[in-house]
């Protein structure tokens, strides 16, 4: 079943008295539970697909459906409640609130929902373990390593249980093994949870692990391969 | 836990925090104090005119306060009605009074006569207790007389005057006093005209025995003696004893206008003090919020895309600069209470450089000093709330209004 379908989507950015096309004409569908990313040069419109599917922006043509919705139609508010229900990130620089703890972080989303604290608590405690991260909970992001404050960020993501996962060059800025064990722990985490997973890269690694990849250029669908997990291979 | 980031957050830049935080405790304490000098000068000035020669309230026949006319009297046994026996009114003494000629040694001068009851009198003004008692005088006819008024008769302490005036029966009244002490309010006019007499000394000179002019009143709550004195005049027609005595209740405010003016613009002045200091404090507040909020940007715009609700942050930000203000507030009662005790208890005393200012009918004596008010404490600690919640608003609505796309794209 397809949980994001793009019907005809683009997107233009004002750029002083120019206007910047970042979209064209974009049509896609992306079922739940993949693991695919978003590959392609820089300027070639991933970002911009990522925040478009995240809620983040709206298209300026086009329909976006995200499980049978019109994001259109969403009120800010309903946007925002859209991203905290059924949407988790994770940035390329991490973005942990630097001031609260590795669970805290985790829980925030949790906090937004309304969930009580001791089941905040014990819900982020059991992601951190899964994440390898026990022992570290009570750490701030200051007091982590670049590849554990990714993991709490991936942790902060899917505590909420979201039915999707978007990822800005995740791996960006970490070294090869911290990037191979994160994107063995999102793999495992996809088969496991079965939550859709959605990279936005030009790391051939992260390519390499992808079921599917979506090519961008200029804005516009390139390509679009899948095959088997490199897992299962 | 939203309570907490709050906290953590006014803290990243403990320098900023701090900077703006003393701004706003020591503007807020030094209010505290101003408004202390300032209530303390009222208190001041009130006293002078009603404590050590009006009293708060003032009970006499109608007309008599503005006419002065010897024959509207009423019975001095008036004075001890269960009327006046009622909470808010601490004492009250009888009085007469009367105009007359007073000759000295070699001078003569018109002077005015008080008669009031030495016991009673000492519970609701102030003059007659810093009278120096003289030993060997006579119980009838003593006199105090006011430094300026005795200075001009050329007396002191044990001379005779002599006293001269018409009584109510018409008949050509004088009599011998002894100067029993001298006297000094601060108001040189009071000082310069003003002579007290045993009460029952002057109702015999006068030929007006029993009789009185006034009852002075003292209360517990002076700033609201005009809400007590209109219940005593609602009730005066209901009380049996005071039936077919037409009387008329004045609070201070009443019979000195000048001074109920003083207090009113006294209320503006310190609305004009709050306004020019908060102002200052309130771009404080906004310099530190925009700067935090511009900071934080690429965050809020995480917060934003995590599914925080625009109107979430926005309370975030509201909620941070909250505890600022609270924060500031208590330590501000403490710097402020503590300034402000001190000028209570120790003062600063002017009279080097400075003699006592007569102003609204009452006098200033030459000296600083504070009082405790509760309003003197909540006016400046909930301006302060408000002035740290306004002042971050626009920061806060700022925030609440980023698109987290064009944050997170570095827009």
């Amino acid at each position: 079943m397809s949980g994001i379908e793009l019907q005809q989507v683009s997107k233009i950015y004002p750029s002083g008295h120019q206007q910047v096309q970042a979209l064209v004409d974009l049509t896609l569908s992306i079922d739940d539970g993949e693991f695919c990313v978003l590959a392609g040069p820089s300027g070639s419109g991933k970002t911009t697909l990522l925040n478009l599917i995240g809620c983040l922006d709206r298209a300026t043509s086009g329909t976006i459906r995200l499980f049978g919705q019109d994001v259109a139609t969403c009120s800010a508010r309903q946007l925002a409640d859209f991203r905290l229900q059924r949407i988790g990130f994770v940035f390329q620089s991490y973005n942990l609130i630097p001031v609260l703890s590795a669970e805290e972080n985790v829980a925030f989303p949790l906090m937004l929902r309304g969930v009580g604290r001791d089941e905040r608590r014990r819900r982020a405690l059991e992601l951190l373990t899964v994440l390898g991260l026990v022992g570290l909970e009570h750490r701030r992001p200051a007091d982590l390593s670049g590849g554990q404050q990714q993991r709490v960020a991936v942790a902060r993501a899917l505590v909420g249980e979201p039915s999707v996962v978007l990822a800005d060059e995740p791996t960006a800025n970490l070294d090869t093994g911290n990037s191979v064990e994160l994107l063995e722990m999102m793999h495992r985490l996809n088969r496991e949870r079965g939550t859709t997973f959605i990279f936005s890269s030009h790391d051939p690694l992260v390519i390499k692990q992808a079921e599917r990849v979506i090519e961008l250029q200029d804005g516009r669908l390139k390509a679009d391969n899948r095959r088997c997990s490199a897992h299962e291979t | 836990m939203l309570l907490k980031l709050a906290y953590f957050n006014l803290w990243r830049n403990p320098r900023r925090t701090l900077l703006t935080l003393s701004a706003l405790v020591v503007s807020a304490a030094l209010l505290i104090l101003a408004l202390g000098i300032f209530s303390g000068m009222m208190a001041d000035i009130l006293s002078s005119a009603t404590e050590q020669y009006r009293g708060h309230i003032v009970v006499s026949r109608p007309g008599y306060q503005s006419s002065r006319d010897l024959f509207l009297t009423f019975d001095q046994h008036s004075a001890d009605w269960t009327l006046w026996q009622q909470p808010g009114i601490s004492a009250l003494a009888p009085r007469l009074r009367a105009f007359a000629l007073l000759s000295g040694v070699e001078d003569s001068q018109p002077a005015e006569l008080l008669g009031v009851d030495v016991d009673r009198e000492p519970l609701v003004t102030r003059l007659l207790p810093a009278v120096q008692p003289v030993g060997g005088v006579a119980v009838s006819g003593r006199a105090w007389v006011g430094e300026q008024l005795a200075r001009r008769l050329k007396v002191g302490v044990g001379d005779e005057l002599v006293v001269m005036t018409q009584a109510a029966d018409g008949s050509l009244a004088n009599d011998l006093l002894t100067v029993a002490g001298l006297f000094n309010s601060g108001d040189t006019g009071r000082d310069r005209r003003l002579l007290l007499v045993e009460l029952t000394w002057l109702q015999g000179l006068m030929v007006l025995p029993g009789r009185i002019h006034e009852l002075a009143m003292r209360v517990e709550r002076p700033l609201y003696a005009a809400q007590l004195a209109r219940q005593l005049q609602e009730q005066l027609p209901t009380h049996a004893p005071a039936k077919g005595v037409a009387l008329e209740v004045d609070d201070w405010g009443r019979l000195l206008p000048q001074m109920q003016e003083a207090i009113a613009s006294y209320d503006v002045s310190r609305a004009i003090l709050v306004l020019i200091l908060y102002s200052a404090a309130a771009l404080g507040v906004l310099n530190t919020f925009y700067m935090s909020v511009l900071e934080r940007s690429y965050e809020f715009g995480m917060l934003l895309a995590t599914g925080m609700r625009p109107r979430r942050l926005k309370n975030l930000i509201l909620l941070e600069s909250l505890l600022l203000g609270s924060l500031a507030s208590l330590l501000a009662l403490l710097f402020g209470g503590a300034l402000t005790h001190y000028m209570a208890e120790s003062g600063i005393d002017l009279s080097d450089s400075i003699g006592p200012i007569t102003y609204a009918g009452g006098s200033l004596p030459p000296r600083l000093h504070a009082v405790h008010e509760v309003g003197n404490y909540l006016i400046p600690l909930a301006g302060l709330l408000l002035v740290s919640l306004v002042a971050s608003y626009l920061p806060a609505r700022r925030a609440a209004r980023l698109q987290p796309a064009d944050v997170l794209r570095g827009n």
